[in-house]
C-alpha cells in the first residue's frame, strides 16, 4: 500500500455518497413532485370552490338587483367588476345563448306581463353579438338545471369558468311569467393563471426547501451509518493488513459482527495467523528461497561463494543426551551461526541436520564468507563451554559456479544449490577439524589480499583424481594458523 | 372535474338507493298538505297538475314563535312528496310521471336547508339526489312572502315548504 496507490483510489465513501445522493434525489424528488402535484390539484380545487362561493354571492346580488327592476344596474355592476379586475368577467346570457340586455325583448315581455309600460326600452348601442357556447348552454339547461364549472387551458392561460342558471324564482314570476325555470345563465370567467403560477412557485420553493433539508439529513444519517458499518471496519482491516505487510503479525481485527464485514475480519485474522506461522518457518529458510517463489526462473548457473558449517561430533553428543536438550543446543548453535551469516551478507540456503548450507552472492562474496566463518569460529570457540555445551564446528568454503533452482517434487520443492562445487564444499567442511576453516584455492584467490591464509595444502577427496589445493584461515587474523 | 365528482356521488347514492329507497311508493294513505290539485303554472312544471303528500312524521310539525316570527320545524324523517302529472286536466286514472320529494335529514351531507332534495321516477323507482343548490334556491322563497297558497304574507319561517301542513281539516 504505497502512498502513490493510495492517492489514485476513489474513496468508497465518495462513491456511496454519490449513489445515495442520486437515489435520494430521484426518490425524494419524485415524492416531492407527487406531493407538489397533489397540492397543485388541491389548490385548483380550492380556487374552484372559492369561485363557486363567490359566484353564489354574486348570484344573490344579481337576484336583488333584478327584483328591484334594476337589471341595468346589475349590468353596470358586472362592468364594474370587470374594471376592478380585468381577469375577472361576469356576463349574463339568455337561455337562447344570446347576451342579456343586447336588445329590448326582455323589457317588452316584462311590460307585457305587468300590463303597463313599466320599463322604458333603452337606446341600443352597437349590437352585442357575443353568444354563449352551445356546449355550456346545453350543460346548464338540463332537467334539473346544472351548475357548470370547469378549468380550461387556452394557450398559456388557465381559465376558470363557472356557468350558473339564474332560476325563475317565485318572486320573479310576477315580471317574467311562470313558463320557464331558468331565466338566464350567469357566466363567470376568471383567468387564474397568475394565482396558479404564484402558488405553484410557492409550492416549488417550499417543496424544494423540504426536499433539500430532507436529502441533507438523510445523507448525513446514511453516511454516518455507512461510516460506522463499513468504512471504519474496512479501515481497521486495512490497518491490520498494513501491519502484517510491515511484519507485525500480532495485531488482530477486532470486529464482532455477524455480517460480511465480520467475516472478512475473521478471514484477515486467520490470514495474519497463517502468515505468522509461515513467517516463523521462513526464519529457517533462505530469503533467496522466498524471493525465488515469485520468480519465473526454474534454474540458472550462478557464481558465488558457498559456506558449509557442521558441528563436530554431534552424533555422539546427541546420543548421550535427551532429545529436548539436543534440540535446544542445536538450535542455539544454528541460531548464532545464522545470525552471523546474515550479518555478513550471506544467506542460509538450508539446514541439513546439524549442518548449515549458506551462500554469499555479493561482489566480495569470498571475503564475506570468510569473515562470517571467522566470526562463527570466534564466537563458538570463545564461548564453547559457556554457551554451546562444548560443541565445535568445522567450516568449508569454496567459490565457483553452482546451479540455483527449485529442486524437489511437485509436492515439495526447495530452492537450493547443486553441482560439483557444492559437493566439494561439503567435502571441505567434512574434513575441517573443530574450530577449523578450510577454503578452496578458488576462494583463496579472492581473499588473499585481504585475509591471511595458510597453505596451500593438498587434500585428497573422494571422487577427485587430483587432490585439491586448499588453505586454512585462522580466527585470529595474522595469528599464523590453526592446525 | 366537478361534474365527474357529482356523477360519482350520484352513482354512489344510486347504488345505495338500489338497496334502500329513501322514498316509499306506497304513500296513498298519507295526509295531503293541500287537498286541491294544483294546476296554476309554476316555473319548472308549468301548468301540469300536482298533488302533495306528507308522511305521519311530517304531521307532527312544530310551530313556535320566536321574537314575533313564527317558525315551522318539521321533525327529522319528514317526507313530503309532490306528484307531477303529465297533463293540465285532472283525470282519476292518471299516473304521476315524476315525484319531487323533500326528506328532512339535516345530518345528511347532501342536505340543504335541512332537507335532502330528491327526484324519483315512479316508473323505474330511480332516485336522484339533487346536490346542487337548484331546489333549495327556489324553496327558500317559501320562507318569505310568495305568490302561492296563503302567500305567507306574515313572512313566517316555513321550513322551505310552500304548502305547510296545518292539521286535519
Ligand atoms: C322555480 C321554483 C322551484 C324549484 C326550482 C323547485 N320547486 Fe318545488 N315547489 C315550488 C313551488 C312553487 C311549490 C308549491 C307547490 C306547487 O305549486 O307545485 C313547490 C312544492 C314542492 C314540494 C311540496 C312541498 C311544498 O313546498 O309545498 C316538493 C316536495 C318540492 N317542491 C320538491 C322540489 C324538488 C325536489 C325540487 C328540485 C328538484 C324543487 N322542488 C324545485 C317551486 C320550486
Amino acid at each position: 500500500m504505497g502512498k502513490k496507490k493510495k492517492s489514485k483510489i476513489t474513496p468508497i465513501a465518495l462513491k456511496i455518497n454519490l449513489i445515495i445522493f442520486i437515489v435520494l434525489m430521484t426518490g425524494i424528488g419524485f415524492g416531492s413532485f407527487l406531493f407538489g402535484y397533489g397540492y397543485f390539484l388541491a389548490l385548483q380545487d380550492k380556487i374552484q370552490s372559492n369561485l363557486l362561493v363567490q359566484s353564489d354571492i354574486l348570484y344573490k346580488a344579481i337576484e336583488k338587483y333584478m327584483l328591484l327592476g334594476k337589471a341595468n344596474i346589475a349590468m353596470e355592476f358586472f362592468d364594474d367588476i370587470g374594471t376592478i379586475s380585468p381577469e375577472y368577467t361576469i356576463k349574463l346570457f339568455r337561455t337562447t345563448g344570446k347576451k342579456a340586455f343586447s336588445d329590448n325583448s326582455t323589457i317588452e315581455t316584462v311590460n307585457k306581463n305587468l300590463g303597463t309600460p313599466f320599463f322604458e326600452p333603452k337606446v341600443l348601442g352597437a349590437p352585442d353579438t357575443e353568444t354563449l357556447q352551445e356546449k355550456y348552454l346545453q350543460g346548464v339547461m338540463q332537467r334539473p338545471p346544472q351548475d357548470l364549472a370547469n378549468i380550461e387551458q387556452i394557450e398559456d392561460n388557465t381559465f376558470f369558468h363557472m356557468y350558473k342558471p339564474l332560476i325563475n324564482l317565485p318572486k320573479c314570476t310576477g315580471c317574467h311569467g311562470s313558463d320557464h325555470t331558468v331565466r338566464g345563465i350567469i357566466a363567470i370567467n376568471n383567468n387564474i393563471t397568475r394565482d396558479l403560477q404564484e402558488q405553484f412557485l410557492r409550492i416549488l420553493l417550499i417543496g424544494g426547501v423540504i426536499f433539500l433539508v430532507l436529502t441533507a439529513i438523510l445523507l448525513i444519517i446514511i453516511t454516518q451509518y455507512l461510516k460506522r458499518a463499513v468504512l471504519v471496519p474496512v479501515k481497521a482491516i486495512g490497518d491490520v493488513c498494513s501491519q502484517v505487510t510491515a511484519g507485525i503479525f500480532s495485531t488482530r481485527v477486532n470486529i464482532k459482527r455477524n455480517d460480511e464485514i465480520g467475516l472478512l475480519g475473521q478471514t484477515v485474522n486467520s490470514m495474519a495467523k497463517g502468515l505468522h506461522e509461515r513467517f516463523e518457518l521462513s526464519k529457517f529458510v533462505s530469503s533467496k528461497t522466498i524471493q525465488s517463489l515469485t520468480s519465473e526462473e526454474k534454474g540458472k548457473k550462478v557464481a558465488m561463494t558457498i559456506l558449509f558449517s557442521d558441528i563436530r561430533g554431534f552424533t555422539s553428543y546427541s546420543a548421550k543426551r535427551d532429545a529436548e536438550e539436543v534440540v535446544d543446543s542445536l538450535n542455539r548453535i544454528l541460531n548464532i551461526q545464522t545470525e552471523i551469516i546474515h550479518k555478513n551478507g550471506g544467506d542460509v540456503d538450508k539446514y541439513v541436520g546439524d549442518e548449515i548450507v549458506s551462500i554469499f552472492t555479493d561482489e566480495n562474496s569470498a571475503v564475506s564468507a570468510c569473515r562470517a566463518a571467522l566470526d562463527i569460529q570466534k564466537e563458538i570457540e570463545e564461548n564453547s563451554s559457556l554457551k554451546y555445551d562444548n560443541l565445535h564446528v568445522g567450516i568449508g568454503i569454496h567459490n565457483g559456479e553452482v546451479i540455483l533452482g527449485m529442486i524437489g517434487s511437485e509436492k515439495r520443492a526447495d530452492f537450493t544449490i547443486i553441482g560439483d562445487n557444492v559437493n566439494v564444499t561439503s567435502r571441505l567442511c567434512d574434513v575441517a577439524k573443530p574450530g577449523q576453516i578450510i577454503i578452496h584455492e578458488a576462494a583463496y584467490k579472492r581473499i588473499k589480499d585481504t585475509i591471511k591464509a595458510d597453505g596451500p595444502y593438498k587434500l585428497k577427496v573422494k571422487g577427485k583424481e587430483e587432490g585439491l589445493h586448499v588453505y586454512l584461515i585462522s580466527r585470529n587474523e595474522g595469528d599464523g594458523g590453526a592446525q | 372535474m366537478n361534474k365527474i365528482w357529482l356523477f360519482g356521488v350520484m352513482l354512489l347514492f344510486l347504488g345505495c338507493a338500489e338497496k334502500k329507497p329513501l322514498i316509499p311508493l306506497e304513500y296513498n294513505d298519507w295526509k295531503r298538505t293541500i287537498n286541491e290539485v294544483l294546476k296554476y303554472p309554476i316555473p319548472g312544471h308549468e301548468n301540469n297538475y300536482r298533488k302533495i303528500f306528507i308522511n305521519d312524521t311530517g304531521t307532527k310539525v312544530v310551530r313556535e314563535e320566536k321574537e314575533g316570527r313564527t317558525y315551522d320545524n318539521y321533525p327529522d324523517g319528514t317526507i313530503i312528496i309532490k306528484e307531477i302529472y303529465d297533463s293540465s286536466d285532472y283525470k282519476d286514472t292518471d299516473k304521476p310521471v315524476n315525484l319531487t320529494c323533500m326528506v328532512k335529514d339535516p345530518k345528511n351531507v347532501n342536505s340543504r336547508g335541512g332537507w335532502v332534495w330528491i327526484v324519483k321516477s315512479p316508473e323505474t323507482g330511480t332516485e336522484t339526489i339533487l346536490t346542487q343548490a337548484f331546489c333549495v334556491t327556489c324553496h327558500a322563497n317559501a320562507n318569505e312572502p310568495h305568490p302561492y297558497g296563503d302567500k305567507n304574507l306574515n313572512n313566517d319561517f316555513r321550513d322551505y315548504v310552500f304548502f305547510p301542513y296545518w292539521g286535519e281539516e
